[in-house]
This record gives C-alpha cells, structure tokens and sequence, in this order.
C-alpha cells in the first residue's frame, strides 16, 4: 500500500514537475523586447573591431535584431579564430536548458571579462577583450563565407590543382586554416587535400585536409614561424589532390 | 456503453480530431510523392471505370511511380480524392488525400482501446490517450503517408492472431503487407509466440499460421504493379529497402551518416521527444513486460504486445537500420506498450476517484506539447531534452521533412512580388505544388533551384545543410533574415530577401 501511494505521488510529481517546466519555458527565453534592448545597448556602445558571438549557437534569431557589429556562430570559442576581431561581445541566452557558461572556455584562451554581464530580460551581454595578436596581413582578404566543419568561414574556394597568391607583410607567423565545404568533406574512400605554402619560393610547411571523421575537426591548422626576411613577401598556396570533385575553402593571415 | 461501442467511440473521436487539426499541417516530402502517386492512380482508377481491360493492361505506366511501396493506402488516398473531391466536391483535396490516414489512425485507436479493455475499462480508454497525447505521434497521424498505417496494422494484426479466425488473420495480414514493408517482420513474431505459449494454445496457434500463406493475394490485389511481371517489382521492392540510402541525422552533437549507429537510438530517442510521464509509463510497461517474461508469467496477450513491441524496435537495435525520420518508424514500439502502461496508470490511483487526477498528470504534458507545437510535429522535443531549446543546445535533430515551412508562407504570399522566385530548400517541388493547389502559396510564386537563381530563400535549419545559409549571404549580400520560423526562440525556417526586395533589408 506505501509503495502504491508512494507510486501516485510520484506520477503527480513526475506529471506537475513536467507539465511546470513546459509552462515556464517562455520566462527563460528571451522577447522580442529583450532582443530590441540589447540590440540597441550594442549599437551605442560597439566600435570598429567589435563582433557579437552568441550564445548557444543556436540563438540566430539575433541577426533579425543586431546591426552594430558582425554576428559570428563560432562553436569551440576556445580555438576558434576570431580573425580581426579585439573585442567580442558575447550575447548569450543563460536560463535555457543545459546552457553552459562560455566563460572558461574564453579565458581558456586568454580574453578577459572588459566589462561586467549586462542583462536585457532573459539575455545576457558581456564584452570580453581577446588580447589577440596583431594582424600583419589578411592574406585571402574573401568577401565570402563558406560552410566548413557546421559553422561559416571567411574563406576562400580553391579547388585541387589550383593556388592562390597573395602579397602581404611577412610578421613573425603565418596562420592557415582549410577545410572542406559542406558534407563532402565526410566523403569516404577520397584521398587527402595538400596545401603547400611557400613565401617568395621558399616552403613553408604542408597543411594535409584529410576525410573529417568527426564533426568539430573539419577546419585544419597550419600555424608556423615565418623566417626573417623582407618585411614583405610574396605567398603561394598551392592545392593538390587526386580527388578534384570537393572544394576546399582556406583562410590565412599573418600576425606581428 | 458496451466495451466495442467504447472503442468504436475512441477510434471516431480520434479521427475526428485529427481532421479537424489537420489544415495547418505542412505536406512533407514524402506526402508530396505519395499524393503525385494518389493523383496518377486516380487517373488510372478512371479509366479502369471507363475501359477496365485498358486500365488492366496499362498498369505499369500508372503504377510505377513510387514502386518502393505498395498500392494499398496511396489507392485509399486516390479512391478519397476521387469521391470526396473528384466528384463530390465536397472536401479539399489535401483532406481527402488524407482522409484514409485518418481512418486508420482511428483503426488504431480502435484497436488499442480493445487490447487495454481485457485489462480494465480505464485502460481501454488511456492507451490510445497515452498514446496520441505527443506532439510527435500526433503530427504524425495527420499524414497521407505509411507509419501510422502500419503501425495500426501492427496492431490489427495482434488483435486477428489473437482473436480473429484464420482466413481473418490471412485478411488482416495481407492489408499489412499492402501497406508498407515492416509487415515482413510480422510473421516470425507470430511463430514465436505460438511456440511461447502453453501447449493447446500452442498447437491452436500453429494451425492457425498457415492461413498467412494467403495473405500475398492481398497485397496482389491492391498493387497492381504487381498485376504484370510481378517478380521483377517484388525484387525492386525488396532491393529497395534493403539497400536504403542513409540520410545524415544530428544526434548528441553528432551528424550520424552511416552505420553503426548507437545501439541505443532508438529508445534513447523516445525518451528525448515524448512528454516526460509518457516515457515514465511506457519504460514502466517495457519493465513490467519484460519481469513478466522473465517470471514466465505473461498470459497470451501481454506476452504477444512485447513480442510486437519488441519486433517493431528490433531493427533499429541493430545499427545498421536506417535510422533518419525520428521515431516515426517504430512507432508501433510505443504503441503496443500503451495498454499496459494504461493498466498500470489505472492502477497506480490507490482509489477510483483519484484515477482522474493521476490520468491528468500524465497526460497533460503531452496535450500542452500538442498546443504549443503542432503543426510542426518533427520538432517536438521533451521535457528530458530539455524542450525545443534543450534538444539545440544538445545537438539534436532540428526537423525533419520540410513541413516546418507553413510557418513563412503567409509572409511569403504578403511580401513577394509578382512572379518572385523562392528557393524553398527540402520542399520538394511535388509539396510546393501542392502548396500551390490548395492554396496556401500564391499560384504565382515561382520554384527556385538555388539561392544563386531566388529572391527569396527559405532555408529549413539542417545541420547537415548548413552550408545553404552562407551560399545565400553570398548570393543576397546581406547576413540579416527577412523573417523566419522560430520555436522557442530555435531557428526552423530562415526567410532571406534580396536587398530592396519587399520585406527584405
């Protein structure tokens, strides 16, 4: 009979618990008003160099409302790039389920907070300064995004057997990424992309695309010391493959 | 109320129910295949009428468009139209395509109120509540398509082994196999519960299998594909299924694009979209099932629901199944695990007047996902996940089928010029069709292959087709959205219009 009793009252329980969380999702997310607020608090306050990067990635209805400053998607705000960007405002939605604080992840990288958490009803703004190293040059300088690893990249279509040249301020570091568009860099059986890197002539080092096995390792790193020189050079990437049916899109910069 | 007139009640209701929610309900891509299917075999069932040995004869030129399923429910949906709004005129045509999913639906009902009635009154009434009470298999039973079909099918089945007459049985089975290809699994569950049971049930129940030999007479019947060359498109049926195509499906943070696949998918993933209590109950059923099994102390029937149950998630246990379409293949797995988990809800309240108070507890959070989501059923998520948002954040399954995009088709009508091009992504152009027919896209309103050739863009958030959205930043220069379809705050429909287009930036 207890356990009876006890059975009921936990599928009342069970049944209220539910039935209230389903009731009370709409206070944890943010309004239309909400969106409003912190889209205006950003326009007053954002400068050249500032981007908003939300949080979770999911929370694109910010591009209906946000106009001051690009909106980014990154996902691992840990590695990700942030390519000419000094100060990142990150605009995140705290009371939804699961949310995860992105704060150890940025310091992870080195940003610290530069202001306190701004709250806009169920939103919550903080700019964070990235202390990234200084651009020498944005060597693919694209005008265009492409998909690469489930989030969108300033980079540049270079297919196999193709390169691209760009000259710019050598620095101390060249920074490539590369990766391939879309589902085809799932495709089994294709062999690997190379990226051969030279600066006027001489190689710099290799960047292999393979097949991406799994999601969040489809956007591959080069970062290699530049050897001194002319302040200003000549680089050449060059794309090779047996495989000449996928596009890879690259991205790559120096810093001082 | 006699226990029949009871279940009859139930299986109306839910009929009725369904059709009356149904108008809002975007066709999904297979719903736009089976109703270019409906609309060919309607031609053919006029000319049968017209010149019958024409119609024999040209059978394959009607038919053998989507010959991967057989005949049985796309000639209901065929024989509705043609009554209904052929020559009645008297229903619109995507409810009379719809009209026999409904009916079957309310098969289902029918069929899971009488399985709870062996156990008590109240149980026959809360298995079908429990489980149409979810916005998923809800949605679900508004489409002109197979998996509520068969899954009353399934149950039908059940029912006719355990009670019906042999040539019943053959009957029964038969318009399973007419319905879709899961019915293949059916007979082996039917052998092994036979053998299962005592010995002069047994030997009744070994007599009583043979009879399915007759069953393919049915499926000939209403396939008439099959009426010529019928091995051939048996083999092209068969090959079809068994070497499916595997369409990617984000799972925990992951896009699954090929076996093996998790072990545990598919319960996992009725725990994720199903109203939290349901899956309380339905795993309380699945354990209750399973002790009784193992204490050999399951009387005919309950032990044939778990060996349905059982057989209609199997496949999906062996990761290399398909897995794509949510829970939409199995959910005869939920199904056949209602009535005792009905059973166990009524006898869960320690008095009968406290059996209301517990019914409503589990059911409530299903009826509010029903009025907070539908019609965008593919995107129902639980209260384990977190809801809507919580699934996101996990990295789930957003959607499925292109359905979604009734939720932008009034800002489309409002805001496009004349003539506009609308890249409307996994809208297939048989659905965009009938958008079209029935109203609710502006005849006008052209299809556009890609972003690069639209006006307008209307993507469905896909993990797996993410790079769609930075083709159309590309191709319209601007990254803010027009409008768009969004579920607690989660991005479905993503509306983009060219700069200095209506509505656009």
């Amino acid at each position: 009979m207890v356990l009876h009793r006890a059975a009921f009252v936990a599928l009342i329980a069970l049944g209220a618990g539910s039935l209230l969380f389903d009731l009370t999702m709409g206070f944890r997310l943010p309004s239309d008003a909400d969106w409003a607020e912190a889209a205006g608090s950003l326009r007053s306050r954002a400068r050249p160099g500032d981007a908003v990067q939300i949080w979770p990635v999911w929370a694109e209805r910010v591009r209906l409302f946000v106009d001051a400053a690009p909106v980014l998607a990154e996902e691992d705000l840990e590695h990700a790039d942030y390519l000419e960007v000094r100060r990142l405002w990150v605009l995140s939605l705290p009371r939804t389920p699961f949310f995860r604080t992105p704060d150890p992840a940025l310091r992870a990288r080195g940003a610290t907070a530069a202001g306190e958490v701004q709250r806009f009803g169920a939103l919550a703004l903080q700019a964070w300064d990235l202390h990234a190293a200084a651009l020498a040059a944005d060597l693919t300088r694209s005008s265009e995004e492409h998909e690469v690893d489930y989030v969108a990249r300033r980079c540049l279509r270079v297919p196999p057997g193709g390169r691209f040249a760009a000259r710019g301020t050598a620095g101390t570091a060249l920074h490539l990424r590369a990766g391939i568009i879309g589902e085809r860099a799932y495709d089994a059986d294709r062999p690997p992309i190379a990226v051969q890197v030279f600066a006027d002539g001489a190689p710099l080092g290799i960047l292999e695309v393979a097949r991406t096995v799994r999601d969040g390792t489809g956007w591959r790193r080069l970062d290699v010391a530049i050897p001194s020189g002319a302040a200003e050079r000549e680089f050449l990437f060059a794309v090779s493959s047996s495989d000449r049916a996928r596009q890879l899109c690259l991205q790559a910069w120096t810093t001082r | 109320m006699t226990d029949k007139a009871l279940a009859r009640a139930l299986g109306f209701l839910t009929a009725a129910a369904l059709a009356v929610t149904q108008a809002p309900v975007g066709f999904v891509r297979d719903e736009g295949y089976y109703f270019a299917a409906a609309q060919r075999y309607e031609a053919w069932l006029r000319l049968l009428l017209h010149a019958p040995l024409q119609a024999v004869a040209e059978t394959e030129q009607y038919w053998a468009y989507n010959f991967e399923h057989p005949g049985l429910t796309k000639l209901l949906f065929a024989v509705s139209h043609l009554i209904f709004t052929t020559w009645l005129r008297v229903l619109p045509d995507a409810l009379a395509w719809r009209l026999p999913a409904f009916a079957f639906a309310g098969l289902l009902s029918y069929w899971l109120c009488l399985l709870g009635l062996s156990r008590s009154r109240a149980a026959g009434v809360l298995a079908p509540l429990l489980f149409w009470c979810a916005e998923r298999t809800f949605f679900h039973g508004h489409l002109a398509c197979f998996d509520v079909p068969i899954c009353a099918m399934w149950t039908g089945v059940g029912l006719a082994w355990l009670r019906g007459t042999g040539p019943r049985l053959a009957t029964t089975y038969g318009l399973a196999l007419a319905v879709k290809h899961n019915a293949w699994f059916l007979p082996p569950v039917l052998l092994v519960h036979a053998l299962l049971l005592p010995r002069d049930q047994r030997t009744a129940g070994l007599r009583k299998l043979p009879w399915l030999l007759l069953s393919p007479a049915v499926l000939f019947v209403f396939w008439p594909l099959l009426w010529h060359d019928p091995l051939r498109h048996l083999r092209d049926w068969i090959a079809f299924h068994t070497h499916h195509v595997h369409y990617a499906w984000w799972y925990f943070g992951q896009v699954l694009r090929a076996p093996p696949f998790p072990v545990e998918y598919p319960l996992v993933l009725d725990a994720m979209v199903l109203p939290l209590p349901t899956v309380a109950l339905l795993a309380a059923a699945g354990i209750s099932l399973l002790a009784g099994f193992a204490r050999r102390r399951l009387e005919s029937q309950r032990l044939l629901e778990l060996g349905l149950a059982g057989a209609a998630l199997l496949p999906f246990l062996l990761r290399t199944t398909p897995i794509f379409g949510g829970i939409k293949h199995w959910l005869a797995f939920v199904a056949l695990l209602t009535p005792e988990a009905a059973s166990l809800l009524a006898r869960v309240a320690p008095q009968p007047r406290l059996l209301v108070p517990a019914a409503v507890a589990t059911l409530a959070a299903g009826a509010w996902q029903i009025a907070h989501v539908h019609p965008y059923g593919t995107s129902a998520y639980g209260e384990l996940s977190g809801g809507i948002p919580g699934a996101a954040t996990l990295g789930m399954q957003r959607q499925y089928w292109s359905n979604n995009v009734t939720g932008v088709l009034p800002w489309l009508n409002a805001n496009c010029p004349p003539g506009a091009r609308v890249y409307f992504h996994e809208v297939n152009v048989e659905s965009y069709r009938t958008y079209v027919l029935v109203g609710m896209l502006r005849g006008d309103i052209r299809y556009a292959p890609d972003p690069e050739q639209a006006d307008y863009v209307a993507l469905q958030w896909h993990r797996e087709f993410r790079d769609r959205e930075p083709e159309t930043w590309n191709a319209f220069g601007t990254r803010r959205p027009a409008t768009g379809l969004y579920l607690d705050e989660v991005p479905q429909v993503v509306v983009y219009a060219r700069p200095g287009l209506p509505g656009g930036p």
